[in-house]
């Protein structure tokens, strides 16, 4: 079924956010959502990506001068009633007493959707997202993940022109949440639905979005796709947020790398100092002779099909690379490393 | 800034009469003909409880349908007919913004800050703000000294001399007052419950007990006298934030003779000349 007929275009310009105790909660950005994207906003606790989403809602108005468009239409001034936005948040806000059906069809009642009508509509839903099953219990006989889809398909039901999700899955444990996500997924996917997801979990908005807006005190620190976030991280906070990074400090010239390991081909303009990031999965492990950066194995942790090794360079710097397990490793060997050259980045 | 109060709106499934008489459904649908007339426009709505006469799912949504008309953002919070999780459930922005399990929440959004208080207690008629209440109240306006502010909640914190609602008044009216005290940037706390204009200070502000749109509660001042109500003429309330200075309005709804001018085109007042 089409559950929305289409997802609005985001266009925020100018946004920002100054709290009546006048902290700055947001500096004034720009951000362009295309409809039906899923864009993660990401960062840690007070970095600004609430007030944004909020903002988006119709919850929170920017300060003067900002301006948000749907479809190219300003709704700035439209409270949330008015932009036909669903939400889903931790906190499910579901009647408890009454059966699931009912909850997802609420929306559709008030409406005005005949009764025949707005139940079949919520059946649907309940389909798609496979818990028709439970459509005649009481959301006090639900358990936490079950609640929260139902706040999903309710949300959903409504057939919104966007769909904000606030940390849906904060309050769920861990298995829950990873199979709860990939359900996620799939179905913004399928509905191509405009989708605003907020989360502080990095794997959460690596798996789910088509970009990520990874934020930091107020401001954007990057916006991209998950591979170039992760692979590409265009400054080190973003680089120390999103997954373990190590670090090698040295200079770029004449194309070449050097740190005190050793050197590697690089392309680029000489920098007299600068930092060359990459994650452990970058890196691969060698004889010494094969490569220009040679370290001492540190420390080597056992993990099934992989190992993850420490290794520290010869003025103490640490890095953590991944290896097969079957790979040959002993503490206090010197090993090369071997970068792809795809998956480095110079800050 | 302009903000238009109804409380007590007592929605029920239709074709069902309150006390079997109060069809509230339609003074509710005048209330909101008569807030679209109003210019200028006010900037948003609250409502102070009792949305609903038995907090069902049907009636919050009809109360909904009712208030879609209103381009302006609409701050309810429960009284003693609705609960807490109901008025959440129905409104998911308030549930967005709300803290703490119950519908406290604040709009930051305007020039005169509104901090809701939801002081229902389940299954009793009276109001508690609660110990978590009023420390979200204490922290909220510590947050911000500077920002004139106005509580809204459902119960009174006072007595009005109708002894049959001051019964079921707010219990933890004293810890709220101690709170009030502590933060002189509140101009004023607005509640319902009573079902007819009250007015008083309260913790050294002007408190206000908002006209209902439908029934009114008898002005029955005899501590012997039966609970009772009459159809007295509706009405809202109008708070108007200008200069730093709140002041309450009481706009009835209804079809009244006028306007008539006091000036006629000469300049003159009419009928002076007689």
């Amino acid at each position: 079924m089409t559950l929305t007929a289409t997802g609005a275009a985001i266009t925020l310009s100018g946004c920002g956010k100054t709290f009546a105790d006048g902290t700055r909660a947001l500096e004034p950005l720009d951000l362009s959502i295309p409809a039906g994207e899923t864009l993660v906003l990401l960062g840690p606790s007070g970095c600004g990506k609430t007030t944004l989403l909020r903002i988006i809602a119709g919850l929170e108005s920017p300060d003067a001068g900002g301006h948000i468009a749907f479809d190219g239409a300003d709704v700035t001034t439209l409270p949330i009633e008015k932009r036909n936005v669903g939400m889903v948040f931790q906190s499910y806000a579901l009647f408890p007493n009454m059966s699931v059906i009912d909850n997802v069809a609420y929306g559709l009642r008030v409406r005005g959707v005949a009764k025949a009508e707005r139940l079949r509509q919520a059946h649907a839903v309940l389909e798609m997202m496979r818990i028709d099953t439970l459509a005649e219990r009481r959301i006090t006989q639900l358990s936490g993940g079950q609640r929260q889809r139902v706040a999903l398909a309710r949300a959903l039901a409504v057939r919104p022109r966007v769909i904000l999700l606030d940390e849906p899955l904060t309050a769920l444990d861990a298995a829950l949440r990873e199979h709860l996500r990939a359900e996620i997924d799939s179905l913004l996917r399928r509905l191509a639905i405009t989708a605003i997801y907020v989360t502080h979990d990095q794997a959460e908005a690596l798996a789910l979005g088509d970009r990520i807006v990874v934020m930091r005190q107020g401001a954007i620190a990057q916006v991209g796709t998950p591979r170039e976030v992760y692979f590409q991280p265009q400054n080190d906070f973003v680089a120390t947020f999103v997954g373990i990074t190590n670090r090698l400090a040295g200079s770029l010239k004449a194309g070449h790398f050097a740190s005190a390991a050793g050197s590697l081909p690089f392309a680029g303009a000489d920098k007299a100092e600068a930092t060359l990031l990459f994650r452990p999965e970058a890196a691969s492990l060698c004889a010494p002779e094969e490569t220009g950066l040679v370290f001492q194995v540190e420390q080597v942790q056992f993990q099934g099909a992989r190992q993850r090794v420490v290794l520290a360079g010869a003025d103490g710097t640490r890095v953590v690379v991944e290896a097969p397990a079957e790979q040959l490793v002993a503490a206090g060997a010197a090993m090369g490393l071997r970068l792809d050259p795809s998956r480095l980045s110079l800050v | 800034m302009l903000i238009a109060q109804l409380t007590d709106t007592h929605i029920r499934l239709p074709g069902t009469l309150a006390y079997d008489v109060v069809d509230t459904a339609v003074f509710l649908e005048a209330a909101v003909r008569h807030i679209l007339t109003l210019t200028p426009r006010p900037d948003a709505v609250i409502v102070t409880g009792d949305l609903t006469d038995f907090d069902k799912a049907e009636e919050y949504a009809r109360f909904q349908q009712i208030l879609a008309p209103l381009p302006m953002p609409v701050f309810p919070v429960p009284g003693n007919h609705d609960s807490t999780q109901g008025v959440l459930a129905a409104f998911p922005a308030v549930a967005h913004r709300a803290t703490a399990g119950k519908a406290h929440y604040v709009v930051d959004e305007f020039a005169l800050r509104l901090v809701m208080l939801d002081s229902s207690v389940p299954g009793r008629p009276h109001g508690e703000i609660g110990a978590a209440g009023l420390a979200f109240l204490e922290g909220t306006l510590a947050a911000a000294p500077a920002r004139p502010t106005f509580i809204c909640a459902h119960h009174p914190p006072f007595l009005t001399g109708i002894r049959h609602m001051d019964v079921q008044n707010l219990f933890d009216a004293a810890d709220l007052a101690a709170v009030i005290r502590r933060h002189p940037q509140v101009l004023g706390y607005t509640c319902g419950h009573v079902h007819r204009a009250v007015t008083t200070t309260f913790a050294g502000i002007a408190a206000t007990i908002a006209p209902a749109p439908a029934h009114s509660v008898s002005l029955a001042l005899d501590p012997q006298a039966p609970p009772t109500f009459h159809m007295e003429p509706p009405s809202l309330a109008l708070h108007r934030f200008a200069d730093g200075q709140l002041v309450t309005h009481r706009s009835f709804i209804g079809d009244f003779p006028g306007p008539f001018p006091f000036f006629g085109p000469d300049g003159r007042i009419i009928g002076s000349a007689r």
